[in-house]
């Protein structure tokens, strides 16, 4: 119970501390350690697919895009802490955890739940059998993020 | 055949990049608006046969083999893919003078085509996951496009877009997992029977208020639309014109519909929320509406208000109420899409979208200032034109429903709408000429093209108002009247 609760306000911790933060690389780290909190959320509760595509892919594989592009492009120089967010973090720390006990708390007794239904069966049953439409969505959210890439980097020649 | 809506833009979009190297502009623009005409003529010609007998779960096979990908057509999904493919090739036939000046073609096409592919695969979707997927895919491309021009003002209005729906689309993901960690499944005919046998109000309450906040900032009601009227206006026209034609409807007002409808069922309770919701949006949204200098940004605060006319028709639940809706859709999409390449047009030929520096356009671009006035008129309700039928439909369903303090509303703000739209027209296109764009030209071959189907089909729509009703809109609304049941029936919708 006790190692739940510290996992819990560590997710929220870092996740609070990535959007507060100005200077890019703390923030590129705090949801970094969010997300591998989260991975052993998701170990913990019996989701080992999720929290290994957890850890790789967003607490691996997203914080090195963008430590890299941190790095190529940042111009140099340390990023000073506003004070507002010193003082911001606190509070909204605070207020988002006494939300969620106090809205959670409430709202899950009255949450009933069935039992799983018919999409179960093993990881790569459901991956490539079950859910093949998805895949296709995810290839076209790829795609449209690559387009937006070339759109947004092209010479800007001709516009006028 | 109904997986070529998301198969042939996916494909061709994917090809494009490279097309574009060996062709910059001819090629692109023959494959994308072939692709736009292609999936148009299949909507009008094949689509309807396909549900002849009711709505349909399609599984696409692959060499014989089942994919496990089932589309599901009903009316309503029909009905807006004839939508989505006659805006996006009306936008497609503009852009292929409009895009010149913008560099590549290729890779505006793929982006184009990416969002229709989101766009056709949310309204095929039969499954809360995969709406959220496509809505992605359509929101993904729509930033993209909306800094197109790479312009100071068209960064920051798309990064304030960008902010702003991913919050929308969180809220929406928090309300899915909810919704599957109770029900176990994400289909809707699994998540409609799993609510049923739960009967969980608190919860399913508490998912309504996520849905309406996520998919209401998407379709941009008041008090979820700041994001619209910087984002609207800085897009490039053609873009404009999809983005508040389609693309506020498809992702915004059709997802809200379907789920509530078909998923979730209406109750009385979410159907007054909904047409409130709808009514503040329209009189916040025209009056802001009123004072604006701005061409384009006055369309986008009228696009916000009219999406409140269809969420109202729709919201109030009744047959006529939710056919009045759904026609408003289609004629607003059209009118709005054509007033927003219109405005394309103006600011092409004189540089500026300030209405107080124009004046006079009419004598120099006759054809813009015809098919605006067209367009204008038929937003506005003026009869014959198709959105005085819509608009009737919305308030003789108001009365019917004994909503009468709404009925009186929603016309006095047609008399608002009228009032910016004539300011609008009178500052534009009439009056004198001023001395400076004495040298304007009319738009070029494809762009007006383009705004005079729209106008003809604002024109034609509105004279054959009742074949319109009978063969597209009666089948769509009934999709949505038969509520949750319609979802049971084909284990899909």
């Amino acid at each position: 119970m006790i190692g739940q609760i510290l996992l819990l306000s560590g997710l929220l911790l870092f996740s609070i501390l990535a959007v507060l933060a100005k200077d890019l690389i703390k923030s590129a780290i705090s949801l970094a350690l969010a997300s591998l909190i989260l991975g052993i959320i998701f170990f913990l509760m019996g989701a080992p697919y999720a929290g290994v595509f957890e850890i790789s892919v967003v607490a691996g594989l997203i914080t090195v895009l963008f430590m890299l592009t941190i790095a190529l492009t940042k111009a140099g120089g340390d990023v000073r802490e506003s004070k507002i967010s010193t003082l911001v973090f606190p509070v909204f720390f605070i207020l988002v955890g006494l939300i969620d006990i106090f809205v959670m708390k409430g709202l899950l007794p009255k949450l009933q739940i069935l039992q799983s239904g018919a999409e179960t069966g093993t990881f790569a049953e459901v991956l490539w059998k079950q859910r093949t439409f998805d895949l296709v969505g995810q290839l076209a959210v790829i795609l449209a993020g690559v387009f937006a890439v070339l759109a947004l980097f092209r010479k800007k020649d001709n516009h006028d | 055949m109904i997986f070529l809506y998301i198969g042939l833009p996916l494909l061709v979009a994917a090809i494009l990049p490279l097309v574009g190297k060996i062709s910059k502009r001819f090629l692109p623009d023959l494959l994308a608006n072939g692709v736009f005409l292609t999936l148009f003529v299949l909507a009008l010609t094949s689509g309807r046969r396909l549900i002849g007998s009711g709505p349909v779960l399609q599984h696409f096979r692959w060499m014989g083999e089942d994919t496990g990908i089932a589309l599901a057509v009903d009316g309503l999904s029909l009905f807006m893919l004839m939508a989505i493919a006659l805006i996006t090739l009306c936008v497609g036939l503009y852009s292929i003078n409009y895009m010149e000046h913008y560099g590549s073609k290729s890779v505006y096409y793929a982006l184009l085509l990416m969002m229709m592919t989101g766009m056709n695969g949310l309204v095929l979707a039969a499954d809360l996951f995969q709406v959220y997927l496509f809505l992605e895919v359509a929101a993904v491309a729509s930033y993209a496009l909306v800094a197109y021009g790479l312009e100071y003002e068209e960064l920051e209005a798309s990064f304030k877009y960008l902010m702003l729906s991913v919050v929308a689309s969180a809220a929406i993901l928090i309300a899915i997992a909810i919704i599957f960690g109770m029900t176990g499944g994400v289909g809707f005919a699994a998540v409609a029977e799993g609510l049923r046998a739960l009967d969980s109000r608190a919860a399913v309450g508490f998912c309504s208020a996520l849905f309406l906040f996520g998919f209401g900032l998407k379709a941009a009601l008041v008090p979820f639309h700041a994001w619209l009227p910087d984002a609207h206006p800085s897009a490039p026209a053609p873009i404009s014109a999809i983005l508040s034609g389609l693309l506020i409807k498809v992702s915004g007002v059709y997802a809200l519909t379907r789920i509530f409808f078909n998923v979730f069922g209406l109750t009385p309770a979410l159907s007054e929320v909904l047409m409130w919701t709808g009514m503040v949006s329209i009189v916040v949204a025209a009056f802001l509406a009123v004072g604006q200098p701005d061409m384009k940004r006055m369309l986008a605060y009228s696009s916000i208000s009219q999406v409140g006319y269809i969420v109202l028709g729709i919201g109030l639940g009744t047959p006529l109420g939710i056919a009045g809706g759904l026609f408003h859709l289609f004629n607003h999409a059209v009118a709005k899409g054509l007033l927003f390449l219109n405005s394309g047009a103006v600011q092409q030929a004189t540089g500026t979208r300030e209405l107080d520096q124009m004046g006079g356009l009419a004598k120099r671009m006759p054809l813009t200032a015809g098919t605006s006035l067209v367009g204008a008129l038929s937003i506005t309700g003026v009869p014959p034109l198709a959105g005085f039928w819509s608009k009737l439909l919305i308030i003789i369903a108001l009365v019917q429903a004994r909503q009468g303090t709404l009925a009186v509303l929603a016309v006095l703000a047609s008399v608002v709408t009228l009032w910016y739209y004539l300011i609008l027209q009178r500052k534009a296109f009439f009056g004198k000429l001023e001395e400076r764009w004495k040298n304007v030209k009319e738009a070029p071959f494809w762009m007006s093209l383009a705004t005079v189907i729209l106008a003809l089909i604002s024109i034609g729509v509105g004279i054959f108002f009742a074949a319109t009703i009978r063969s597209w809109i009666q089948p769509a609304s009934d999709a949505l009247s038969q509520g949750v049941q319609a979802a049971l029936s084909i284990g899909g919708f």
